[in-house]
């Protein structure tokens, strides 16, 4: 079975590995969302979910200039089997046709989720130095969440129609 | 065989758009394809990808290897066709539980008692996804769809037990609710020798029941490795099995820790015995005349 973190014996170099597979993840899912968005005639949802993976892009390369300023080409030995999900949306949130409010609900719901996972880990971490990065990644979902919110008052409101709305009705074949 | 070289999932993903809804459980699946056959590392030319029809048999097409999206219910025996064509192939099969376990369901039985060497990955919906919505052989008794107006009068396949009571010798299940168990689960599969089974959770997000999607999935999940189960355990593996569609266990239900010979070494073995007295190829006509 794929390895899980082992919170107590983390080092400040796999803590930042992971923080940089995180966004990364993050960033994946959400360009697999935008060209899913693309594909199925989604336009606005698809330019939301690419400037997210643009700044999960940004992030993950400030991370990642961090690790290697401060531990060099050491090999790195977390591995993408360690995390699943934290800070990328669940696959089931997209929808053909969905508002750019849901996509922007679908994002905040993941920074929730990155911010949760911040929070349930904290208690375990001995280290000091992965402790402040964890307080600080914990925090910054809090100010991720802040700048949705900020999108998400200026649209105008919904037109009340839903995805299910565009759904072909079942017929048997 | 090719030594083993550092591959990346991205290496297995191919140039063409999947056009799945957007939701689909399948686009978890093919990502923990990609992964497993990065850990595996073989390159994408030594391995054959076949699916029968339905959404999730699209799979192949999404996936950088020799593809065949065949024809509804006959993956198993195409893979089959071509493990034993071709043994150094590491041969996938795929697709939907009513291409795997309605028109299809014929077919694994016979693969399993052969043990022929591939990894058949069923992508269950409870569903017919790609005709829209009918009831299909995994859906629960009751289910209102456009084939079933009052209620599914059926009781469901079991497919875990099916392939348990047939004899498998790697019986396994995953969803996406956990993508790294189910990359890991996989792999695990492939590297077993003989057939292997993996049956995946994939919610359709178009026709499925709410309890069916992510969240659903997650309320009834419960690792078979967190409860202590032991995998070489074949009659306890049954009983966990029965609880299919009440809970979701997910990892590996058995696996065989005295593997059976696969049908393509019994086959090398007996060209290897036979061809001692067998004729030169230029005398081959000479077993059609008579003296
Ligand atoms: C011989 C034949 N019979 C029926 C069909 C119609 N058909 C296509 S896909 C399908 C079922 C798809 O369900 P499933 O295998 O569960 O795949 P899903 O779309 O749910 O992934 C059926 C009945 C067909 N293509 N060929
Ligand atoms: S109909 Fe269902 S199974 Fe088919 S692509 Fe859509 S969500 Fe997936
Ligand atoms: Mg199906």
């Amino acid at each position: 079975m794929a390895p899980r973190i082992d919170f107590a014996s983390l080092s400040l170099m796999d803590a930042l590995d992971l923080a940089v597979l995180i966004e990364e993840e993050a960033q994946e899912r959400y360009e697999e969302f935008a060209a899913q968005m693309e594909q199925h005639r989604t336009p606005e949802a698809a330019a939301f979910f690419r400037l997210m993976a643009i700044n999960e892009a940004k992030h993950g390369r400030e991370l990642a200039a961090r690790r290697s300023q401060l531990f060099g080409g050491v090999p790195a030995t977390a591995t993408r089997a360690m995390i699943f999900d934290v800070e990328a949306p669940d696959y089931d949130e997209a929808r053909a046709f969905m508002s750019p409010r849901r996509a922007m609900k679908a994002a905040l719901a993941s920074e929730a989720k990155a911010h949760a996972f911040f929070v349930a880990a904290l208690p375990a971490i001995q280290n000091p130095e992965v402790r402040a990065l964890f307080e600080e990644l914990r925090d910054e979902e809090v100010y991720h969440q802040e700048l949705v919110k900020t999108e998400l008052a200026k649209l105008p409101p919904d037109s009340g129609l839903s995805d299910e709305d565009f759904v072909d009705e079942p017929t048997a074949q | 065989m090719s030594a083993t070289c550092e591959f990346q999932a991205k290496d297995y993903k191919s140039d063409l758009k999947p056009i799945w809804c957007p939701g689909c459980g399948d686009f978890s699946v093919v990502q923990g394809i990609y992964r497993a056959l990065a850990a595996i590392g073989r390159p994408p030319h030594e391995i054959a990808f076949v699916s029968g029809i339905g959404c999730s048999s699209r799979i192949p097409g999404y996936t950088t290897a020799y593809g065949f999206n065949s024809v509804h219910g006959r993956s198993l025996p195409i893979a089959q066709g071509i493990k034993l064509a071709n043994p150094d192939l590491l041969v996938l099969a795929a697709g939907g539980d009513g291409d795997g376990f309605s028109i299809g369901g014929g077919h694994i039985a016979h693969l399993i008692r052969r043990n022929i060497d591939i990894t058949y990955i069923v992508m269950d919906n409870q569903i017919y996804g790609l005709t829209k919505g009918q009831l299909s052989p995994t859906s629960q008794k009751g289910r209102v769809t456009c084939t079933s107006r009052y209620g599914s009068m059926e009781n469901p396949v079991n497919p875990l037990l099916y392939v348990l009571a047939y004899g498998a010798g790697f019986v396994a299940q995953a969803s996406p609710t956990d993508l790294a168990g189910m990359a890991a689960t996989i792999e695990e599969a492939i590297r077993y020798p003989g057939f292997a089974f993996v049956n995946i959770q994939s919610p359709c997000v178009t026709y499925g029941e709410e309890a069916q999607q992510i969240k659903g999935l997650k309320a009834i999940s419960e690792s078979l490795k967190e409860l202590g189960h032991n995998p070489e355990d074949r009659l306890a593996a049954m009983d966990l099995a029965q609880h299919y569609g009440e809970k979701l266990h997910l990892g590996v239900f058995y696996k065989n820790p005295e593997p059976q010979p696969t049908y393509d070494a019994l086959v090398r073995e007996r060209q290897a015995l036979l061809s001692k007295d067998a004729l030169p190829k230029e005398r081959i006509l000479d077993l059609f005349i008579k003296k």
